[in-house]
């Protein structure tokens, strides 16, 4: 639906400052109402639903499912028709971790709140008149500016395959759209062909939607990057691995070093893919305060990464292959130590470097990166969150379609999840009227009466 | 002699934009060609169809006669579509042409506050700002003034029939074209343009052979379009279905030639959806044959109308095609089908209201908007009267929305994107078509209508009654159980149906039956329904956003050029409609919302 674009006054929610890890990130949101809407996400809701525009307040950031708290918080409270937006908000101050971010965010679109799009809280400034005359002008380029890049991401900031492969599942999606619209636009008695709807060519845009939104994933780790930890005992070699990683890849970023007790990061690549590196301290059972809360810290952040490359050191690891299978094991050959490589890791001499192609191809993988074709570029893919909601929201609609042909539903029930669907893939792609359909039809059917 | 509206035409527009605006307690002046040739069936002898049928309980719902005038003479009834779902079943039915020609003449002539005078319209009189239209001009020279004129003037002005060779200035076969309007509203600056239409032949009845052809006969029970009846009950006449066959279209194709529509005679553009014989052979040569409804004309006629084979090929061919046809044999053709082709006026001249933007007062509706069929003139004239009624009171217009009404989806098409080959109806138009049921029409109009003071106290009761029956049947249906259940838990599986719950729940015999099917629908259906709804709200938000007639758009910096001159063409009067307009882009919306935005905050 185009419409859904120029919304105004819908609540929604956006980090406002750049994504990283950095000491402090602001939140914020917007909308009717969205002050009470998010009241429950925080320890305290009364404060927030009496509280006074411009006021600040410290409390729990929570999650409402289980009053869990997910990050100690500020947040500024600001009534219409003050605040940037001019409409009811919020802006949370939380921590800088991209875990709490993410976690922020989720929250608060699990009870009502939706991405903006870009520039939307700046429209909704203007559309709510909290920019002077004098700005004006320069307002409307930019509003013109930020909907015609949403409109362009269809048209220029998409490869063209994507374009393209959108487009042909949309193209079937509307042929059997038209035919139902035909169907229904004559009279039983009147169209002579009354066919069976075509549900192998739903399910086959059902899963091509669906792969097309998985890749997602894969079209974030390369905007976004990935986390990938170097676990394991003191002595195993991790820090020889994590050399080799730097030694191997060209185009290391930045060297960030973290308390040394606790990790050292880098951000390296590895084929083409951003990673960011973390070396952690060893385990090992410590009396040492201090190092047994890098440890603590350690464990926090394994269970943050992307990925886990453990080193294998003396001990016998098969329970905990057993509790993490999802960890890629490394056994690293060296003067001191001999035999060949436990069941289920992979040999590595980090003197000679044999074998760490082999572990960079299990990262690969194991990262689940669709099409990477030799030359590492990748071609259909989404990287926007905007995009895979949309084709969410389109497998969504088509599975209600089949659920109602299959339960036997009338078509004209089934159309209008169809339309659902070509309207969330025509709003990725450009635009569909409702005339399209009609010259489908036309072009390609006689019709009797 | 002055009145307070004159109406120009006796057809379907013209019958209800007269009735309207009369009851509306305006003094009313209805000029046309023919007395004798008021709410004539120029084509189809038949009311109704899909979406068509729904508009025609629109238009009752509002206060229109077309349901009264079909059911008082309906000789054949059916609901389409019954094997499908509830958003496309639609009522459908025979009328006995001649009576629904009398009875629509019969009921003009007893409305109080209207007069009929048979002449013909030739130019309009302007005030003395040449902006606002203040009266007509007769070809006699008779001048009557009135404060709003409504133009009405279907397939007349400077209407042309063609059957192959044969051109007569006609707008219908045998009575004479509207000539000179069309080209006085050139002369004051309408864009005008012509389109192309046609019928077929009418064959004598005791000369075909029904043996060979399929029987279609009405359904059992003849139903009401109109909310203000009960029943119906009079005998059926049934159709008949036959083909054409290979030989039909070998002799269209050895005589395409001849045709005045390949010859370039015919300049119009023809409808896509109700194509002539020859169109459909040529355009669909895969295609073996073509289905032919043969319907009566009308109780005590010989006459039968072929629908699907209208032609305007030489008469000679006609009668060769015909015969070739199963049952046709021995046809016998009475009249002989023909095209005519006739001006239009580019609808996006006008305002959702249908008045026009260039001349104040001057209201056009009907297939003078390039559209096709009784149904769609009918519900155009009577929005275009009850805005003209509303513009002499001074009070807000009555715009229906695609989201309400059929017409609200057809005015807003015609009026935002205009049409550039007659405009049919059709269920694929309606993007909310779940709640543009036919059996909901009253729930979704009465009331706008009685608000306005057309619709009488009592359709306002019967609504109010109607609305306290579902909402019983639906408590009944909700209290009473049946295997740890509530009945609406069960009629919600597909296999239900209401039918099979009535011996349980005797009650429901206690209910008008269409109540009960009405309910049956909302349960069955209630979560698309609901999802509808919420689409609906979503579309809503922009059509609420409303842009003032003055708006000045070369004021705006933002706004693409091209964008500019489409929207100071069509002057949308809602963001929503803004969006609409064919061509413009998404950013130049946001600009307006921006701006508009900024206006309302002052």
């Amino acid at each position: 639906m185009k419409y859904a674009y120029y919304d105004t006054d819908d609540p929604i929610v956006a980090l406002a400052t750049p994504w990283g890890e950095s000491a402090l990130a602001v939140i914020r949101v917007s909308g009717t109402a969205s002050v009470d809407m998010a009241a429950p996400c925080f320890s305290r809701p009364d404060r927030l639903l009496k509280g006074d525009s411009h006021t600040i307040h410290y409390m729990n950031f929570i999650d409402p499912a289980d009053n869990m708290p997910i990050d100690e918080v500020t947040v500024a409270i600001y009534r219409a028709p003050h605040g940037f937006t001019g409409q009811d908000s919020l802006e949370i101050f939380c921590h800088g971790s991209l875990v709490s971010i993410k976690k922020i965010l989720e929250t608060l679109k699990s009870v009502g709140f939706r991405d903006a799009r870009p520039g939307e809280f700046t429209l909704r400034a203007f559309t709510q008149g909290k920019l002077d005359l004098t700005q004006a002008e320069a307002v409307q380029e930019i509003v013109s500016a930020k909907s015609r890049q949403a409109h362009s991401l269809a048209l220029h900031r998409l490869s063209g395959g994507l374009f393209s492969h959108i487009d042909m599942i949309k193209r079937d999606l509307l042929l059997i759209l038209s035919r139902i619209e035909l169907q229904l636009d004559y009279a039983e008695d009147e169209v002579v062909l009354d066919e069976e709807i075509d549900e192998i060519s739903l399910h086959k845009a059902i899963r091509a939607l669906g792969e097309l939104a998985a890749t997602y994933r894969t079209g974030k780790i390369f905007s976004q990057g990935v986390k990938i930890a170097l676990a394991g005992p003191t002595n195993a070699g991790k820090s020889s691995l994590f050399n080799l990683f730097l030694k191997e890849d060209r185009s290391i970023v930045s060297d960030i070093h973290g308390t040394t007790r606790d990790y050292i990061e880098s951000w390296i690549s590895i084929k083409g893919i951003p990673v960011r590196l973390y070396d952690t301290a060893g385990f090992r059972a410590s009396v040492d305060v201090i190092e047994e809360e890098g440890i603590r810290r350690s464990i926090q952040l394994l269970e943050d990464s992307d990925l886990v490359i453990y080193m294998i050191g003396t001990e016998d690891i098969s329970s905990l292959m057993e509790e993490h299978p999802e960890y890629i094991y490394i056994w690293n050959k060296s003067d001191i130590r001999e035999g060949n490589a436990p069941e289920g890791s992979l040999p590595l001499c980090s003197l000679t470097g044999e074998g760490f192609s082999d572990i960079e191809k299990e990262i690969i993988s194991r990262l689940e990166i669709t099409n990477i074709d030799n030359s590492g570029e990748h071609e259909i893919m989404i990287d926007s969150l905007r995009q895979k909601e949309l084709l969410d929201r389109g497998v969504i609609s088509l599975d209600s379609a089949v659920e109602a042909i299959e339960s036997g539903m009338p078509l004209d029930v089934v159309a209008p999840d169809i339309q659902d669907c070509i309207d969330a893939l025509g709003e990725i792609t450009g635009e569909i009227t409702s005339a399209d359909i009609l010259d489908t039809i036309f072009s390609g059917f006689c019709v009797g009466k | 002699m002055d009145v307070d509206a004159i109406v120009i035409g006796g057809g379907h527009a013209g019958i209800e934009a007269a009735l309207a605006l009369s009851r509306l307690q305006f003094s009313t002046l209805m000029i046309t060609q023919s007395l004798d040739a008021i709410g004539r069936l120029s084509c189809n002898p038949a009311i109704g169809g899909l979406s068509k049928g729904n508009m025609v309980r629109e238009i009752d719902a509002l206060g229109g006669e077309m349901g009264n005038l079909i059911d008082e003479t309906m000789i054949q009834f059916r609901i389409l579509n019954r094997r499908r779902g509830p958003a496309v079943q639609a009522p459908r039915a025979q009328a006995d042409k001649f009576s629904y020609n009398r009875l629509a003449k019969e009921t003009l002539e007893h409305q109080k506050g209207l007069s009929l005078f048979q002449d013909t319209v030739v130019d309009l009189i302007l005030d003395s700002s040449g902006t606002r239209v203040i009266g007509v001009v007769t070809e006699r020279g008779r001048r009557f003034h009135a404060k709003v004129v409504v133009l009405t003037t279907g397939t007349f002005m400077d209407g042309k029939i063609f059957i192959g060779e044969y051109v007569a200035s006609s707008g219908r076969l045998g009575e004479p074209a509207a000539l000179g309007l069309g080209t006085a509203l050139r002369r004051m600056g309408l864009t005008l343009g012509r389109m192309k239409t046609g019928t077929p032949a009418r064959v004598k009845r005791s000369s075909l052979d029904f043996d060979k052809m399929e029987i279609q006969p009405g359904d059992s029970l003849m139903q009401p379009f109109s909310f203000s009846r009960e029943k119906i009950e009079r005998p059926s006449l049934s159709c008949w279905i036959t083909f054409t066959n290979e030989k039909t279209h070998q002799i269209i194709q050895d005589n395409i030639h001849r045709s005045p529509l390949y010859g370039g005679q015919i300049v119009g553009l023809g409808p896509r959806y109700c194509p002539s014989l020859e169109d459909k052979v040529v355009r669909f040569p895969d295609r073996d044959r073509h289905q032919i409804f043969v319907e009566p004309e009308g109780i005590g006629t010989e006459e039968m109308y072929l629908n699907g084979i209208s032609s305007s090929l030489p008469e000679d061919v006609q009668e060769d095609f015909i015969h070739s046809i199963e049952g046709l044999e021995e046809a016998e053709i009475m009249r002989t089908g023909y095209a005519v082709e006739y001006d239009y006026i580019d609808p996006t001249q006008l305002y959702p209201t249908l008045e026009c933007k260039q001349f104040k007062g001057l209201y056009v509706a009907g297939q003078t908007n390039g559209t096709s069929g009784y149904e769609e003139a009918a519900g155009q004239g009577l929005i275009a009267a009850i805005n003209a009624g509303q513009s002499l009171l001074g009070k807000a217009p009555l715009i229906l929305s695609r989201s309400e009404a059929y017409i609200g989806v057809l005015i807003d098409d015609l009026v935002t994107k205009g049409t550039n080959e007659p405009y049919r109806m059709f269920t694929s138009r309606a993007e909310y078509r779940l709640n543009l049921r036919h059996d909901s029409a009253d729930q979704r109009l009465t009331r706008k209508s009685y608000e306005i003071g057309l619709q009488s106290s009592e359709a306002l009761e019967r609504l109010e009654y109607k609305l306290k029956g579902i909402e019983e049947i639906k408590e009944l249906l909700r209290v009473k159980k049946h295997e740890g259940k509530s009945w609406i838990q069960h009629l919600k599986r597909p296999e239900m149906t209401i039918d099979q719950i009535v011996d349980s729940v005797p009650e429901l015999n206690s209910f008008d039956p269409v109540y009960v099917n009405q309910v049956e629908l909302d349960i069955k259906y209630e979560g698309y329904i609901k999802r509808q709804e919420q689409q609906v709200k979503r579309f809503e938000r922009m059509e609420f956003m409303k842009i003032p007639l003055d708006f000045d758009y070369d004021e705006i910096e933002g706004l693409s050029n091209e964008s500019k001159e489409k929207f100071k063409s069509v002057r949308p009067m809602s963001v929503g409609q803004a969006s609409r307009i064919s061509g413009v882009r998404n950013s130049d919306i946001a600009v307006l919302m921006v701006i508009l935005g900024r206006k309302k905050r002052g």
